[in-house]
């Protein structure tokens, strides 16, 4: 798994998001390979999340263009960028975003019946992740019920149902105690061992070293410098 | 599409404070449409309608029975789109005095019919000879004096017994019997009721009148009645109820609407972040908005279906009390009102969460997450600023800067409060102006009691004839003003006259006496005081252009006299004039007092009064006094039912906004908890923060209520052609006033309250835990 055999995943070139006056992103330009695992790390401001919004369509570049799994965001409309969402991207948030209205499973689920899959069939597939990630037990339960550690796993579950050419995650450990954030990291990098693409964004010095083999640091909205690692797990 | 039914569905079963209030407030929303629409539709052409609903006759006539036979009648009838009769008919001399004189009685054997089908509306039909139903208005006084039902008549030296009341939009006859005990009245003449395929106008009416009388003996037919006559006839009655039940109708429309407005965007925009989350799942705008849609219209379907049977259920009791004088029984919602309702309520709800989710969809799914729970709030935090500088306790002091945050959702919220004030206000206004004039014009409850007093000696003789009074008009005042307890005595004579240069016959009242004390309020002028002097209504002047101090005519029996109009005083007839004894002396010296008004000390019995006068002169007899009918009632069932919805709906549209309010500001909520701020604390800012909307909404409201009443009420007034005194508008005294100040209080407290103590009490690590 090194830079040269991989396709690459995410193509950022000259990217700039302007809010206002200021640039959150001023001129990014980078590349992710099949099945790298790349930590972006930061002070908070630095434009991280603002990253993530672009590579995951969530939001448009003022300038410059991004490319994901051979798709051209630029040139994607609402609904292009939304089925874009749905096929080719899994999102982890910092504070889970699940939908407090559907239970735990039917969370997972609707992922997959977003794409037209049955109910039925989605819930069998969301049943599967639930027990490889150790939360089947919690299916039923409403999100307001579960521990901060189980609604990121249930997350992580949505973003895998499917199986996204990248995963994006925003802070995952960030609303977690040490251990439960242990467990995501311990979750995040074995889905990076079975091949899964993924884009960290931390300020977790540790969770960075554990998970990702590169570390692009941030500063003000632009890449300040790139470190290749040695895992340390 | 199947991802987002679940969605949806899920949102409506678990969001249970948002699913019913947007139930509730779409049901009561659409209630107050429908009895609006119904209040509107209802009021155009009143007439038009009771006399569909009754199959109304179009022409009535009446045949000289010794002319033409019953089957040369239905022959020649052919023509007409329907036919009533024949039926045989006689005028009856009554020997009662109630009745004063004749009444024209018709056989039929049932109500129904294809014309003229009767409203029974109290007792039964006619079905045996002994029996007579008698044609009456349901808003008709059946007070003191009048025929009652199981009372008896006598008439043609037969005694019929009263078995119902029915009435007749047609007027087709004053009583009705069966037919073989109309025979043995010894019918002169015969009845026929038509209606025509062409019929709107004067000319159409005389064609169809050739048609069904072609053939027959020329002199056969004895008079006809056209159904345009009567029909001019109401239109020139004053209808003050019609303008209150449209103004209404408008307010109600506006709350409604408003209400809709705030709570479904409420829902929508509580949602962006929910919206954000599922973009960034991967829904397409439009799902996002199907979802929206969806989990808003569930709630509004049924309660818009809901609505529309309870607003059925109410307008049809309220329309059929506010339009009995019609006479054609129940008066229902058209069809059309239902139609517009189901549809328009669902648009409605629609346009509203619509807005709201083309502002989410030009939202980035990005910004979308992050509008997080907290509005961004620039005003808000320098409000807050200046407000944290006063002296208010700081619960106190962060209540009032909660509305500044979301100023859309408070200014709509305000606007439905101020609607909702300015309803009640003129609601209360209208209600009390009306009745206060309804009564004073009516003179309900200014007379105790009504003596009737026959002519002496004249009239018909022998059994059951109307009994003559046996004492002389002066001795007879003298045997009531020596009863117990009387206080006041008012002679009245009355007299047909006709106002000179004119075809219209007038009624004169002559008084005597204590004239002051019978209920007449003096507008404009004076009392007379002299021979040759007059004073007359409103609705007399304007309709025939004159003025107090102008002089007419008054003509009767080949004398005529000039009176001049020395007052103006308060009743609602254009076709009475009121005036004194000395100039009765002028036309009818002989003329003696027929009927005596009279007044009591309070707590007098009045049977007692009737029985020491009948005592004296046992011709003396009671007959009806005057009552204001349902008018005040149906009026005030009005302003009350109004009022509660109109309340209810602002009290939820206030609720709304504080369970949203609240349950954005959680977290700030757990925070001000978690530096030591008490639930009581708590509660008090949020209540105090509606409060101040309460307050803003009364001190706006009422001011908007009171012109808007003094604009209405004289506008209704002319159109009715009715002057109201300027007294009649001073209806709102300070105490009130402050009452309705209370009442925006109250309602935006009451709404208030139970979503506020709900976030006082939710415990810190539940808030931060769901954070
Ligand atoms: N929706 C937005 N509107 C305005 N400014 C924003 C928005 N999102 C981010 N920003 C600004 O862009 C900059 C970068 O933000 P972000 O990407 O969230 O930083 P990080 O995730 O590194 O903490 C910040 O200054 C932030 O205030
Ligand atoms: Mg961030």
């Amino acid at each position: 798994m090194t830079d040269d055999n991989g396709q690459a995943v995410v193509q950022l070139t000259a990217v700039r998001k302007e809010y206002g006056e200021s640039a959150a992103l001023d001129g990014v330009s980078l590349e992710i390979h099949a099945g790298e695992a790349v930590a972006v790390m930061g002070p908070s401001g630095s434009g991280k999340s603002t990253l993530l919004s672009m590579v995951a369509g969530l939001d448009r570049p003022t300038s410059g263009s991004v490319v994901v799994h051979g798709d051209d965001l630029g040139t994607l409309d609402e609904k292009g960028l939304a089925l874009f969402r749905r096929r080719r991207i899994g999102m982890i948030f910092q504070f889970f975003n699940l939908l407090d209205d559907l239970s735990a499973l039917d969370n997972v689920a609707l992922a997959a019946q977003l794409t037209g899959t049955s109910a039925a069939h989605a819930r069998k597939r969301a049943l599967e992740l639930f027990e490889e990630l150790g939360i089947a037990g919690r299916r039923n339960t409403y999100p307001s019920q579960l521990s901060g550690g189980e609604r990121q796993r249930v997350a992580v579950a949505r973003a895998l149902m499917n199986r996204p050419a990248i995963l994006l995650a925003d802070e995952p450990t960030g609303a977690l105690d040490t251990r439960a954030g242990e467990q995501v990291m311990d979750l995040l990098l074995d889905l990076n061992q079975i091949g899964q693409t993924l884009l960290l964004v931390t300020h977790d010095q540790q969770l960075a070293t554990r998970c990702a083999s590169r570390v692009i640091d941030f500063v003000d909205g632009q890449i300040a410098g790139e470190r290749s690692l040695e895992r340390t797990a | 599409m199947s991802a987002v039914w679940p969605v949806a569905r899920a949102a409506v079963r678990r969001r249970r404070v948002q699913t019913v209030v947007i139930g509730v407030v779409v049901l009561l929303s659409t209630t107050m449409i429908v009895v609006a629409l119904g209040l509107l539709a209802a009021s155009s052409g009143p007439f038009d309608r009771a006399y569909a609903k009754q199959s109304g006759s179009q022409l009535t006539a009446s045949y000289d029975r010794s002319k033409v036979t019953d089957a040369q009648l239905t022959e020649a009838a052919r023509s007409a789109a329907a036919v009533g009769g024949p039926f045989p008919q006689v005028t009856l001399d009554l020997a009662q005095p109630q009745m004063m004189g004749s009444l024209v009685a018709v056989g039929r054997a049932d109500p129904g019919g294809a014309v003229d089908r009767l409203n029974v509306w109290k007792g039964r039909w006619a079905t045996k000879p002994g029996e007579i139903v008698l044609n009456r208005n349901p808003t008709e006084s059946s007070g003191r004096g009048k025929p009652q039902l199981n009372g008896t008549l006598s008439a043609g030296g037969q005694t019929l017994t009263i078995v119902g009341f029915a009435y007749s939009v047609s007027q087709s006859a004053d009583a009705w019997v069966t037919p073989e005990q109309l025979n043995a009245l010894h019918p002169t003449s015969t009845q026929m009721l038509y209606r025509f395929t062409h019929a709107a106008t004067n000319a159409e009416l005389t064609a169809g009148q050739k048609a069904v009388t072609a053939g027959l003996p020329s002199d056969a037919l004895i008079g006809t009645q056209s159904y345009l006559a009567l029909r001019a006839l109401t239109a020139g009655q004053p209808n003050t109820f019609i303008p209150f039940l449209m103004v209404f109708g408008w307010l109600g429309l506006a709350v409604a609407v408003l209400i809709v407005a705030n709570v479904v965007s409420g829902a929508v925009v509580a949602g962006f972040k929910h919206i954000g989350v599922l973009k960034s799942l991967g829904f397409t705008p439009t799902q996002v908005l199907t979802v929206y849609l969806g989990m808003v219209s569930i709630p509004a379907v049924v309660g818009c279906a809901g609505g529309v049977v309870l607003g059925n259920v109410l307008a049809t009791s309220l329309l059929t009390r506010a339009f009995e004088n019609y006479g054609a029984g129940g008066t229902s919602v058209p069809i059309w009102v239902d139609v517009v309702t189901l549809l328009g309520v669902p648009a409605l709800v629609a346009l509203s969460a619509f807005l709201p989710a083309l502002k989410a969809r030009s939202l980035s799914a990005a910004q979308a997450i992050s509008a997080g729970s907290a509005p961004r709030a620039g005003r808000g935090l320098r409000v807050q600023r200046v407000l944290s500088g006063t002296r208010l306790p700081r619960s106190v002091s962060l209540g009032l800067g909660l509305p500044f945050a979301r100023p859309g959702r408070t200014a709509l919220t305000l606007a439905a409060v101020v609607l909702g004030v300015t309803s009640v206000t003129l609601a209360v206004g209208l209600g009390k102006s009306l009745t206060t004039y309804q009564t004073a014009a009516s003179r309900a409850g200014a007379v105790d009691l009504a003596i009737f007093a026959g002519p002496n000696g004249s009239g018909p003789e022998g059994p059951g004839a109307p009994p003559g009074a046996k004492l002389t008009d002066a001795e007879d005042e003298a045997v009531l003003r020596s009863a117990p307890g009387v206080t006041s005595v008012a002679a009245m004579a009355d007299l047909e006259m006709r106002l000179a240069g004119t075809q219209s016959d007038l009624r004169v009242s002559f008084y005597r006496g204590d004239f002051e004390q019978v209920g007449y309020r003096i507008l404009a002028g004076r009392w007379f005081d002299g021979p040759g002097q007059v004073v007359v209504s409103e609705r007399f002047l304007k309709q025939r252009g004159l003025a107090v101090g102008d002089t007419i005519t008054l003509q009767s029996k080949g004398k005529s006299v000039r009176a001049q109009i020395v007052g103006k005083a308060m009743y609602n007839s254009g076709d009475e004039v009121l005036s004194n004894w000395a100039t009765l002396a002028l036309i009818a010296p002989d003329l003696r007092a027929n009927i005596y008004e009279v007044n009591v000390k309070p707590g007098t019995d009045l049977d007692a009064v009737v029985k020491a006068v009948q005592a004296k002169d046992s011709g003396l007899q009671e007959t009806e006094g005057q009552d204001a009918g349902t008018f005040v009632a149906v009026v005030l069932a009005t302003v009350v039912l109004l009022t509660l919805m109109l309340g209810t709906v602002a009290a939820l549209g206030v609720f709304n906004t504080v369970v949203l309010n609240t349950r954005e500001r959680r977290r700030d909520l757990g925070m001000l908890k978690s530096i030591g701020m008490t639930p009581a604390q708590v509660t008090l800012m949020v209540v105090t923060s509606m409060i101040a909307l309460g307050a803003v909404g009364g001190l706006l409201g009422i001011p908007v209520g009171i012109v808007a009443h003094r604009l209405v009420v004289p506008a209704m007034a002319n159109g009715a052609q009715i002057e109201l005194p300027d007294f009649m508008l001073e209806v709102y005294p300070a105490g009130l006033l402050a009452l309705l100040v209370l009442a925006g209080i109250v309602i935006s407290a009451a709404g208030a309250y139970f979503p506020a103590r709900t976030a006082a009490r939710t415990t810190i690590a539940e808030v931060l835990h769901n954070e």
